[in-house]
């Protein structure tokens, strides 16, 4: 190296920290900032525009639901499932019956699966309309949200016209569905089946929802502004989504075609022809477009459903006190989240010895400190949104 | 596992003309051997056993070996003769321990394994995951509070959901549920059954009369 390099060398380095010495400083976001959804709270060392060390503070929510489950009977755990993710609520009920019915050995009717199914579909519909809904709101795109709130309250509406609930529908019991009550009906008779008008307002809804996805892609897509503001931003490669436990449209829009309605049993999804949505890159943009495609899928899995739901019974005889015998297994389901499992240990009582529950959005918010490590601070926005993720589930 | 019964032990060779063998349980062997464990079929559920002080060895055998590379969880269940709230188990245990379980899986066919472990139960600790797969840092710091097993090798061991100074580990089956000690269960009370149940009594095959919940109507 000459002398001239050297020197050359030596005054761009005086001058570089001259120019962008910026002192540091500690950064709150949250609890309450509106991009948290929820009770988030980050801790980052700010430098500039960029941060650094990125803490997230959870448990502002925790609400101790696997101890409370020792003391609950099976019965009653699913209302305590429900209030997990609670966007969709229907969904977390069916991997902890489903556990509890494999323990059991019981054989559920195919009327009550098929039910169930679709409840879900909708379930996930919802919850991927919502965050059609906040995302592009968190980046400063109003219009979606009003496009994709009305679709969701449609599919809600169907959803409570079953179960009751649009939120906490505490529809499952072990061995089927709870029978809907008569509607309309003055005497006290339990009808064993869907609302009357449930088919045909289900087949005007989707065609509904199909039609919002193609609103919302025309708004978005050739939105300039938020295509700037997610494309090859927060970047996650499937390796480390891996290890980190990140799983849903996450981890699928990472490029990995991994979805458990197509390698797990809980639910009869081999009925039904759909497509594992993935996409290449891993950025925010990514999961952005893969959520807005699992909603078409979805829409086109609850009109085969529709169409093919068989007769016959929705429960399975079951004893009037549930005892569950002595065992333990995992069953894991795919919500809109990502991975939902319980892992259910019972000792022969009515209620579970030990219940753990796995949470899509606990493991899928752990990759924050990675992924947001070195970014600009309107970018943390960006890339906690596209991740979609619910305090409760992440709290339990 | 002497505490549950009902798991089905993975067939040795040779022994398989009787009993039909589970679907899963050749791969199941495949995963014991290639870990040095001891596997069982649990209601489709592989669940493997290593000695704790190879656990992060099994691990990483899994995660390179057998390609289990999406960490799902990892939790412990406390297998106590004491209870605070809840049921005690049927059968006193001889000895009281901490399993500590830990599920990977893989991303193609959906093969899933549960790995677990004994632990003591006066003091557990046991070696993190944290270099095999990075998600068991927030799951580790959860099991830390919860059941107060030590992760040697842990970073950073802080309260996760719990506030700092708590005393106590919640899950612990001798930790007491506060609200049930001021206040007593309403959910014990009996229920009057439903009209039409009376008419379908004896139709199913009922253990012991409705009582508990809203749930105990027969369809």
């Amino acid at each position: 190296m000459t002398l001239q390099q050297d020197l050359v060398r030596h005054l761009s380095e005086v001058s570089v920290s001259v120019e962008l010495e910026t002192p540091e400083m500690t950064l709150n976001i949250g609890p309450q900032h509106p991009s948290t959804h929820g009770v988030l709270r980050l801790v980052a060392r700010v430098d500039g525009e960029r941060a650094f060390d990125v803490r997230p503070v959870i448990g502002y929510m925790h609400r101790g639901y696997e101890k409370l489950a020792e003391v609950r009977n099976y019965p009653q755990i699913t209302t305590i499932a429900n209030r997990i993710d609670w966007v969709a609520g229907y969904a977390n009920e069916i991997p902890f019956i489903t556990a509890a019915e494999k323990l059991m050995e019981l054989e559920v009717p195919p009327r009550a699966l098929w039910i169930r199914l679709i409840l879900t579909e909708m379930a996930r519909m919802a919850s991927h309309l919502i965050f059609m809904a906040s995302y592009p709101l968190e980046l400063g795109a109003q219009t979606p949200l009003f496009f994709a709130l009305r679709e969701r309250e449609r599919v809600l509406d169907l959803l409570e016209g079953v179960t009751g609930g649009r939120f906490h529908p505490n529809f499952n019991r072990i061995g089927g569905v709870k029978p809907a009550y008569g509607s309309g009906s003055t005497t006290r008779k339990w009808v064993q089946d869907l609302p009357k008008t449930f088919y045909e307002e289900t087949r005007t809804a989707m065609d509904e929802v199909l039609h919002v996805c193609d609103q919302l892609e025309n708004l978005v897509a050739d939105n300039e502004i938020l295509v700037a503001r997610t494309r090859n931003i927060g970047v996650l490669p499937p390796e480390v989504a891996a290890a980190y436990g990140v799983t849903g449209p996450n981890l699928r829009a990472s490029g990995v075609p991994f979805d458990l309605r197509k390698v797990e049993n809980y639910l009869p999804y081999d009925q039904f022809d759909f497509n594992v949505i993935t996409a290449p890159n891993g950025d925010c943009w990514d999961r952005w477009w893969v959520r807005l495609q699992e909603i078409r899928e979805s829409a086109k899995i609850v009109q085969q459903a529709i169409d093919s739901i068989p007769s016959g019974p929705i429960q399975a005889k079951v004893p009037k006190v549930i005892k569950v015998p002595r065992g333990e297994t995992y069953v894991r389901a795919e919500n809109p989240k990502g991975e939902m499992g319980y892992y259910l240990v019972s000792d022969g009582g009515q209620g579970p010895y030990r219940l753990k529950i796995r949470s899509a959005s606990f493991s899928n918010i752990s990759i924050l400190p990675w992924i947001l490590e070195g970014t600009l601070i309107p970018d943390i926005i960006a890339i906690m949104g596209s991740l979609d993720f619910v305090l409760g589930d992440v709290d339990r | 596992m002497t505490s549950n019964p009902p798991e089905v032990e993975a067939p040795e060779q040779g022994e398989e003309s009787e009993e039909v063998r589970h679907p899963l349980a050749d791969y199941a062997d495949h995963v014991a051997e290639t870990v040095g464990g001891e596997a069982v079929i649990t209601f489709d559920t592989i669940k493997v056993s290593v000695p704790a002080e190879r656990w992060v060895e099994a691990l990483t055998a899994a995660r390179d070996e057998l390609d289990l590379v999406l960490f799902s969880f990892l939790s412990a269940i406390d297998w106590s003769n004491e209870t605070a709230v809840g049921d005690p188990l049927e059968e006193p245990l001889e000895e009281e321990y901490f399993e500590v379980i830990c599920t990977v899986s893989d991303l193609t066919e959906g093969r899933r394994v549960t790995f677990s472990t004994r632990l003591d139960h006066t003091e557990p600790v046991i070696d993190s995951l944290i270099d095999v797969y990075a998600g068991a840092n927030w799951h580790e710091r959860e099991a830390h509070e919860m059941f107060g097993i030590r992760f040697a090798g842990h970073p950073d061991l802080s309260n996760l959901y719990l506030p700092n100074g708590f005393l106590g580990n919640p899950l612990r089956k001798t930790f007491p549920l506060l609200s049930r000690e001021v206040k007593p269960w309403p959910g014990k009370v009996d229920v009057e059954a439903m009209p039409e149940e009376e008419e379908a009594e004896g139709a199913g095959g009922d253990e012991e009369p409705a009582s508990e919940s809203e749930d105990g109507e027969e369809a």
